[in-house]
């Protein structure tokens, strides 16, 4: 068949020049893009050394507007107060869970960007958002400049931030048995959880107000709240609840805490709270 | 046959494609760089323009002009990202350090990276007013670069897209900051100073008059006219600066825009000056900007009319001058333990036709534990719009019967300043929560604010 040849030997020759049609000459140079390692400070350096290196995580202390809400006002830390921010977070959430879970725990199911924001965080309802966790991804804790290292409230309401949002990274590798929790406390859950009162919360069976917002936080908070406090301040908690009812809910949601930690990494909680709580001691004490 | 045609057409078509393609697309750039390249260029511009003055760089911040003032920054930036930085926002006006970044988003941008001074303007927990809550001063902190221009470098803000200057610093600057803190006395107003205070402006023909009102939380003026049938106004953001005040949006008088208003300490008066005569004076004034008929209705011949200044009512009223708190402390402080004025009651036309101010004495909780009466006549001086209150006797009863007492000494002082023989202006007062009207000594610091009873 002449045609089909004629066809192949056209077909080769639009093919031939198809192809050099785009050849050019020039060869390539070096980037134009700056990619000189910006300057490190001895801050850059130690948090390279703590967080980046061992665990992959990265801290953004400098202020960017792509990590915040922009229609928030907000601004960064202040410089000097960036690394005793960090140490308490380092010693009291890192270590602890390092310590009980093995030196790959946090490496492996982590935040691989921790941002920090220096003021308040407030909402139109008059309260403060203490921090967020984006997607498992990413964690951002504000009012980095109020924490004080020496008084045992401001460190663990700075440390209940982290230790809150992680328990929900914690959640999205291994989900808890978000059944048999939404059946101790089902009516007690609202939207409008910042006009009760932690006491009032407590007496529902509530460990804190902002657990009363979906079982979802009501599980990190549970579990937070159990670090955050020692063993004494917990129990003087639930001791404190008069009625008998909410009490055995909070220890009901306790024993799925308890259990979720042990099936889903093996940790015994009871240990992590008892280091959670050496940790914290040491750092308060300035140890 | 057509199937074989149309394998023709495709070929001749792809070969055209081919050949085309090799056309030279090299288009004429506008540019000699690529965009990349023009990017970096200018964030270098940036950064060397900002490191090549000696003294840094000064701007004065309006955040919003239409609810607050503008907050003096001076900046200093270093190599190494380092910039030293001091505000006017509080009395804190000493340098801190911190860091910056030329940062790259929809443009070239300055950013303040971690905290210094500028962001004490962008807490979301630190606002003036309720209506600013969650938004601090509205201060940013993240600025746009748009060039240069007479040596000053030309920002807009990143959230309000607000016109930002950097002007060359001085040395000078610096060690003058301090003194912008210390006109804000200047500008809030001493109680020594008369008691009246307006905005006066003149085109170089006509004089404008505004009462003029001044917040220094917010660091805002408001300025309403006092002629009747106008509502013009002047509303402003006031910056501090050692010489006087710095106003956005500015005064405008006739064509001119008037800003930069200069302290005299002499007068307490603040005046910008343009071309041509052409003024804007924040200054004081001995008698109220609007004399009102008020004063009518206490003269003879008309119902009985009763006020009080009354001691957990318009004692916290604004309007009380610091001379008539300063009297009142004084007589409380000079009666036995527990005991306090719990009344100043000027009485008008009673049914018989007398008039007295009655002193009314109460115990801690307001018991009442004595009274005394000064009476007097009134007249009026029609011109000046005031009423005269002449003494007359001294009673602790009402009674007909009642004897005159000798006036009581602790009470001199107070009462001399209701028997003002120059007379008082009696206006009505707004912005009070309840009605109220004051009366005022005339050439006298003495205002005292009072509640009506009919």
């Amino acid at each position: 068949m002449k045609f089909i040849q004629l066809y192949k030997k056209a077909l080769l020759i639009s093919t031939l020049v198809l192809l050099s049609a785009c050849s050019s000459e020039e060869s390539l140079t070096a980037s134009i893009l700056d990619t000189t390692k910006p300057q490190q400070s001895e801050l850059d350096v130690w948090i390279g050394q703590i967080y980046l290196t061992p665990y992959n995580i990265e801290v953004l202390y400098k202020w960017n507007q792509n990590l915040v809400d922009g229609n928030r006002y907000l601004y960064p830390p202040t410089q000097t107060k960036i690394k005793p921010a960090l140490e308490i977070v380092q010693r009291i959430w890192l270590n602890t869970y390092t310590t009980i879970g093995g030196s790959k725990f946090v490496k492996l199911i982590a935040p691989r960007q921790l941002v920090l924001v220096g003021g308040v965080n407030l909402n139109s309802t008059g309260t403060k958002t203490l921090g967020e966790a984006e997607g498992g991804q990413r964690i951002t804790l504000f009012e980095t400049d109020y924490v004080d290292k020496t008084d045992r409230e401001s460190v663990k309401q700075f440390i209940h931030t982290i230790q809150h949002e992680y328990i929900h990274i914690l959640n999205q590798h291994k989900p808890f048995d978000e059944k048999s929790f939404a059946k101790i406390t089902p009516t007690g859950y609202t939207a409008n959880w910042y006009e009760t009162k932690d006491a009032e919360a407590n007496e529902e069976g509530f460990i804190t107000a902002y657990a009363k917002s979906n079982i979802i936080e009501d599980f990190a908070e549970m579990a937070s709240m159990m670090l955050v406090n020692s063993k004494d301040e917990y129990e003087a908690i639930i001791a404190g609840i008069t009625n008998p009812k909410a009490q055995s809910d909070i220890r009901a949601k306790e024993a799925l805490v308890v259990k979720y930690f042990k099936e889903a990494f093996n940790i015994d909680f009871y240990k992590l709270r008892a280091e959670a709580e050496k940790n914290t001691a040491d750092v308060i004490a300035g140890n | 046959m057509k199937l074989k045609n149309i394998i023709n057409y495709l070929l001749v078509a792809f070969l055209t494609i081919g050949v085309g393609s090799c056309n030279n697309n090299d288009e004429d750039s506008k540019f000699d760089q690529t965009p990349t390249q023009r990017l970096q260029a200018r964030q270098k511009e940036l950064n060397d323009l900002l490191l090549s003055s000696e003294f840094g760089w000064k701007a004065v911040y309006f955040t919003d002009n239409t609810q607050l003032g503008g907050y003096t920054h001076l900046f200093k930036f270093k190599n190494g990202g380092l910039v030293d930085m001091a505000s006017d926002f509080d009395s804190d006006t000493a340098t801190s350090n911190s860091e910056y970044q030329i940062q790259l988003g929809s443009t070239v941008s300055l950013v303040f990276t971690t905290k210094n001074r500028i962001h004490l303007l962008s807490d979301s927990d630190n606002y003036p007013t309720d209506a600013l809550e969650g938004k601090g001063y509205k201060g940013d902190f993240q600025f746009l670069y748009y060039g240069q221009e007479n040596g000053e470098i030309i920002f807009k803000t990143n959230r309000a897209f607000i016109e930002l200057h950097f002007v060359k610093a001085t040395a000078q600057d610096w060690a003058d900051l301090p003194k912008n803190i210390d006109m804000i006395a200047n500008v809030i107003g001493a109680p020594t100073r008369p008691l009246f205070r307006l905005l006066e402006t003149n085109d170089g023909t006509t004089i404008h008059q505004f009462d003029f009102n001044f917040s220094d939380i917010t660091r805002f003026a408001t300025a309403n006219s006092v002629e009747s049938g106008s509502s013009m106004s002047y509303n402003m953001g006031i910056a501090y600066t050692p010489t006087g005040i710095i106003v956005d949006p500015a005064v405008k008088v006739g064509n001119q825009k008037l800003t930069n208003f200069i302290y005299d300490d002499a007068t307490g008066a603040f005046t910008a000056t343009g071309t041509n005569n052409v003024t804007a004076t924040i200054k004081y004034s001995d008698s109220p900007l609007m004399l009102t008929d008020d004063y009518k209705m206490l003269l003879a011949g008309n119902p009985n009319n009763v006020y009080a200044y009354i001691y957990n009512l318009t004692n916290t009223a604004s309007t009380n001058s610091l001379l008539f708190k300063t009297t009142l402390n004084d007589l409380n402080a000079s009666l036995p333990t527990g005991a306090q004025l719990t009344r100043i009651q000027p009485w008008f036309n009673n049914a018989n036709g007398s008039n007295y101010i009655e002193y009314r004495f109460g115990n801690a909780s307001g018991a009442t534990i004595a009274r005394y009466y000064h009476y007097f006549t009134v007249t009026e001086d029609a011109q000046k719009k005031v009423i005269i209150l002449n003494p007359l006797q001294w009673k602790t009863s009402t009674l007909s019967t009642a004897p005159s007492i000798t006036a009581p000494v602790f009470l001199k002082e107070l009462d001399d300043q209701l028997m003002n023989p120059q007379g008082l202006y009696f206006i009505e007062q707004g912005g009070l929560p309840y009605p109220a009207y004051t009366f005022t000594g005339v050439n006298s610091n003495f205002r005292m604010t009072v509640y009506p009873f009919q």
